[in-house]
């Protein structure tokens, strides 16, 4: 082996380990830090999330039109996300080879020198995936037009006639625009820069130039009958598919960009790099040349490239992450999995986020402190029980407290709602087979189960209720569903926006022993301050089986009794001299700042700012420091 | 021979016999079993078949019935047979049988007016074969108009966002798409109408928050932009002029029904688009301040108008009012001259107060024999009661009696019927019923003999006949016609992209006022409805 060789392989071993590394860090920052599950379940976040059912006919309906054959592949790998690990693996492998494509088409292009750009793309999905956005289509869709462009580019290199050029042209557009509809447009901008500006090929650049615009009118439009717009925007980031959703349109820019800077590339560096003579050129070389040099040996610069990268993945990284956002989908993700220690974990850093504090409450219920712990957190009365009339969409986990408490209509008109603009999401899916369920609407749960049925990850829970339903028809060996019927409201009456107090009433009207319907209640006339309502409300406490009173049913109390004079009626529970003794020191405080509150603020915030004597004077809470 | 030739000979050979071992695969794999039935245990009952088509009445020109068998058993078999031809036998390893369409269509065209019967073999665990009673079912000489044009959706509350109008050949399997929402960037699109089961002529409603509230109109292949929204719509046999509603729509809840959804028209009044003269009018008697008129529809003859009519009580038009359980319409009447464009006097055909019941879409047989409606406990909207059921008045005995007596059919069930239409020979009619899962609309057929006996109504036929078992999406609005639908998805959808060909000002002077003006603007989904 010449030194020459020996040299080259080992600069290609020494690239190949850094990028082996790079991408491990990757894969781990996915499946670890940013874990790709929280975007699976936020259905009610992300409102692109495609479903996957395995039916020939979803599959007929993917591929019945262009692009539909990589959506239909893109929803399937996209379930992976599902499993943390899985999910961060198909991205990785996405990202690894988009930065082989990129490579390879700028070493074809003769910009070796621009070889750092093949980090480009894999920069942008961690900005992507940093954020908890969703675009796996459109890049998926950026992908297979790059791959369909290093194919075309390996195919040409060695054919001599543009006869025979066009005809590999005509071919992979009609296989490519079929496969992945819009996106082909990058496929035919990238040839067409390539054959005009690189290869100067005038009339065969300016025929691809028109087949750019005939394929997908051709193919899109008159054969496939779509319509003109989707015929051209369809799997591109400007879609109105795209553009008409708030949602979908959080990091788009960055999705421009990935489409953007390889044409933008080929364009610039024509115009500087390959004029003959450009002072660009020369600087640029020499500087190269300088920057070769002064690293020193090919292992060091390798090192000292790989450091400037990870510096780049690194600030991007610190840039694009929003705490408040992963707070809000881990939080979500729990809540819809019903893992309270977890939820109430993951909302420990402070935050307003009003679904937060919704899930916040519910867990709190569910491991037995919201009578303890609901002022650690910003509370607020329209957050309790959210009822699905403003943003009705967003956060699905809203749904499970209507279900929890008993409102099954309420849940399922909202559910239903999801369905409507979501399409079916396996976690829609189950709680409308759970809610129909309960009313004994087993027909209709039926088809809900044999839907999800078909989905990759909960078909097992679908045929094991529908086997259930079997040999159990009346599903009365299923404890949880039983619960929930006798926790049902039987009153019938029509409403347009619902009052949460009415219909908390309702419940505790229909069964006095629905402990939530009792806490939630308590908390809705807490929050509201409407404590002559929450007394009464406190007194049937004997209702359930209380070990103790709990602190924030003592402190409303307190402040009942200090501020009327009157007494409560407490049977079996007494209020503690602990808690008499907060309300004094309160008292004192608040007094000692002449009874200004915004003096007392600080202070009393400092001490009680988790407490209900706070919240009652102030209308806050969770600012204790 | 070269050494060439032989190698090329040679690979020709392992070609050939390449080819030949996967045709022989093939054929094995693909081979039609051969099942010796030659002892059989016969069971007292008809086999368990799922979607029921038993004891029903079938078009000659129906696309075959396939069927899943609800009995345990390793091997399944099917023998269908009638009084002529030869019989069809069907021998499955699952318990879906799926009836091949040339053979059943010369079995259904052979034996017009006779039984149709279902022999249904199971080869149970232990080994031995099954046989069930028959399943019978009658072949009608009539035929039904070959398409259904329907609107898939999801069950709908507030929102929507994925839905589109298609047509089903019923002779065959195949689903086409008439428009969807995706032509026009989202948006809503309902109330589809044709002139006489005819699609030469045809009005779909379109509501999007980019391209606006109008009515594309179509008319022998060509699209047209009517600048205003058509409710329900029903167009004059002449095709000279499209009857329709203005209703403000409001969509409110149940705390603990079944049925979570409910809807009231605080206002609503008719109105009727003059084709040739491309104007919107009203009249006095359709447009009453003190009434809620909806749900229009054309005698045959042209010459009467019905429609629906309910006292308008209440002066808040913003609230449900407490009493929304007792509104309740009647069936009304008008004369009306098409040359002279004259109304004539309202008449009462049927009051609630008689009936007791809220009554709500009429439509009559194209024969002008039949007037087909739902009535239901209260309200405006059927599909959302469960005990909207359907009901037939005999015209012909009507207009020599006077009376109006309605009969309720005996083809309802527990849970709510309607959206119905009519074939263009009277004896066919598509309906919409929640009667397989109280929550999911489907599409039903049904025959209707001369002397209105309803024969048992049967589920839509799809090719997998498990289809409705895991499909989520309703089937709303079946409208039988006897063409396709041929104009392009596309050409529709530049018609709705485009500014309105026809701009239309509502005389609103002449009606109830509020009622002119789209219901929630702004928020176009609130009027949403299946």
């Amino acid at each position: 082996m010449s030194p020459t060789s020996y040299s080259r392989s080992h600069k290609h071993l020494t690239s190949l380990f850094l990028g082996l590394i790079f991408f491990i860090l990757f894969y781990s920052y996915l499946w670890l830090y940013i874990d790709l599950r929280l975007i699976y379940s936020c259905g009610g976040i992300i409102t692109n999330f495609p479903v996957f059912v395995k039916s020939w006919v979803f599959f007929r309906d993917y591929v019945s039109h262009p692009g539909g054959a990589l959506e239909y592949g893109s929803a399937f790998l996209s379930q992976f996300f599902y499993i943390g690990w899985a999910g961060a693996l198909v991205v990785t492998v996405q990202a690894w080879f988009m930065s082989e494509c990129v490579d390879y088409i700028l070493r074809t292009l003769g910009l070796s020198v621009l070889r750092c750009f093949r980090f480009v793309p894999v920069v942008i999905l961690l900005i992507i995936y940093t954020r908890y956005t969703y675009h796996f289509y459109t890049t998926m869709a950026f992908l297979v037009a790059l791959l369909f462009v290093c194919l075309y580019l390996r195919t040409t290199f060695f054919l001599a006639s543009n006869h025979v050029r066009l005809i590999v042209f005509v071919i992979m557009s009609i296989i490519l625009y079929y496969v992945a509809g819009g996106a082909y447009l990058l496929y035919a901008v990238l040839v067409v820069l390539y054959e005009l500006l690189f290869k100067r090929r005038f009339p065969l650049g300016l025929l691809c130039l028109f087949l750019a615009v005939a394929v997908p009118y051709v193919l899109g439009v008159l054969l496939f009958g779509g319509s003109v717009i989707n015929a051209f925007s369809d799997s591109l980031p400007f879609s109105w598919r795209i553009l008409t959703f708030e949602s979908r349109k959080e990091s788009i820019t960055a999705i421009y960009v990935l489409y953007l800077f390889l044409p933008l590339t080929m364009l610039s560096s024509t115009l500087y790099l390959k004029t003959p003579g450009s002072r660009i050129q020369t600087c640029l070389r020499s500087w190269v040349k300088k920057a070769k040099v002064s690293a020193g040996p090919p292992i060091l610069r390798s090192l000292l490239e790989s450091f400037v990268l990870l510096a780049i993945v690194f600030a991007t990284v610190v840039f694009s992450s929003n705490r408040e956002k992963k707070t809000a989908f881990s939080v979500h993700h729990y809540a819809c999995h019903r893992m309270w220690p977890e939820v109430l974990k993951a909302a420990r850093h402070p935050t307003e986020n009003p679904f937060v504090i919704s899930a916040v409450n519910r867990a709190l219920y569910h491991t037995g402190r919201l009578g303890y712990d609901m002022f650690c957190w910003p509370q607020h009365p329209d957050v309790l029980l959210p009822t699905g009339e403003d943003r009705i969409l967003v956060s699905w986990h809203k749904f499970d407290t209507q279900i929890d408490l008993g409102l099954m209509n309420m849940a399922e008109r909202n559910l239903n709602e999801c369905t409507q603009v979501f399409g079916e999401h396996p976690m829609i899916l189950k709680r409308l087979a759970l809610i129909n369920m309960v009313k004994a609407n087993y027909d209709s749960a039926r088809i809900y189960l044999g839907a999800l049925s078909k989905t990759l990850f909960h078909s097992d829970w679908a045929n094991d209720y529908l086997a259930l339903l079997q040999s159990d028809p009346d599903l009365s060996t299923d404890s949880r569903i039983q619960y929930l019927r006798s926790v049902c409201p039987e009153k019938d009456y029509a409403v347009i926006g619902y009052s949460k107090e009415k219909v908390l009433l309702d419940l505790l009207e229909k069964n006095d022993k629905n402990r939530m319907a009792f806490e939630y209640l308590t908390a809705w006339h807490m929050l509201t301050r409407q404590l002559e309502k929450c007394v009464r409300s406190i007194e049937h406490l004997n209702n359930f089986e209380y070990p103790e009173l709990p602190v924030l049913y003592e402190e409303a109390l307190l402040i009942y009794v200090y501020g009327t004079k009157k007494p409560v009626q407490l049977a079996g529970h007494q209020l503690s001299s602990k808690a008499r003794q907060q309300i004094e020191n309160f008292s004192r405080i608040f007094n000692s700042h002449k009874r200004n509150k915004q003096e007392a603020f600080g202070e009393l915030a400092r001490d009680y700012g988790n407490s209900y004597f706070f919240y009652h004077v102030y209308g806050i809470s969770g600012v204790r420091k | 021979m070269t050494r060439e030739h032989k190698v090329r000979t040679v690979r020709i050979l392992v070609v050939i016999a390449a080819v030949a071992m996967i045709a022989c695969t093939l054929a094995f794999v693909l081979r039609e079993e051969k099942v010796a039935i030659d002892q059989v245990i016969l069971i007292d009952r008809p086999a368990r078949i799922h979607p029921d088509y038993s004891g029903t009445v079938i078009p000659p020109n129906i696309t075959p019935l396939n069927f899943s068998i609800r009995e345990k058993g390793s091997h399944y078999c099917v023998r269908i047979y009638s009084k002529q031809s030869k019989n069809i036998e069907i021998i499955s390893k699952t318990p879906k049988i799926t009836i091949p369409e040339d053979r059943w269509h010369a079995l259904l065209d052979d034996n017009r007016g006779e039984a149709l019967s279902f022999l249904v073999f199971v080869k149970a665990e232990g080994g031995e074969w099954h046989r069930f009673s028959p399943i019978l079912n009658n072949i009608a000489n009539e035929e039904i108009d070959r398409y259904l044009v329907y609107r898939k959706i999801y069950p709908v509350y507030s929102a929507w966002n994925r839905m589109g109008i298609y047509q089903r050949d019923l002779q065959k399997f195949d689903e086409s798409l008439v428009l969807n929402n995706d032509y026009f960037e989202g948006g809503c699109l309902n109330c589809h109408s044709f002139c006489v089961n005819n699609p030469g002529k045809m009005l779909i409603g379109i509501r999007s928050s980019k391209y606006g509230s109008s009515a594309v109109l179509v008319e022998d292949g060509k699209g047209q932009k009517i600048g205003t929204k058509f409710g329900y719509t029903s167009w004059h046999p002449s095709g000279r002029l499209a009857t329709y509603s203005i209703n403000q729509v409001n969509m409110f809840f149940h705390t603990a029904k079944t049925e979570v959804r409910d809807v009231i028209d605080l206002d609503s009044l008719l109105a009727y688009y003059l084709v040739d003269r491309k104007k919107v009018k009203t009249a006095p008697d359709i447009s009453r301040k003190d009434r809620l008129e909806t749900y229009p529809t054309w005698s045959p003859d042209g010459r009467y108008l019905y429609f629906c009519s309910a006292p308008l009580s209440w002066t808040d038009r913003k609230a449900i009012p407490t009493d929304y359980n007792e509104i309740k319409y009647d069936l009304m009447r008008i004369n009306y001259d098409i040359d002279k464009d004259e109304w004539g006097e309202l008449e009462t055909v049927l009051l609630s107060r008689d009936t007791g019941l809220s009554i709500l879409l009429p439509r009559i047989s194209p024969d002008g024999r039949w007037l087909l409606f739902c009535m239901s406990d209260y309200g405006c909207f059927p599909v959302y009661q469960r005990t909207s059921d359907l009901y037939m008045i005999d015209l012909e005995k009507a207009s020599q009696t006077g009376r109006y007596e309605p009969r309720r059919l005996n083809i309802n069930s527990d849970e709510s019927e309607s959206w119905h239409s009519w074939s263009s020979n009277s004896r066919w009619i598509a309906f919409s019923s929640k009667r397989d899962s109280g929550v999911f609309t489907r599409s039903y057929l049904c025959y209707l003999d001369e002397n209105g006996t309803a024969g048992k109504p049967f589920l839509l036929p799809q090719k997998d006949p498990d289809h409705y078992d895991t499909y989520l999406r309703t089937y709303s609005v079946p409208e039988l016609i006897n063409e396709s639908v041929s104009v392009a998805p596309e050409k529709l959808g530049r018609v709705i992209r485009g500014s309105p060909d026809i701009l239309c000002d509502m005389p609103i002077t002449t009606a109830t006022p509020k009622a002119a003006v789209p219901a929630a603007q702004g928020k176009p989904w609130l009027t949403e409805r299946e």
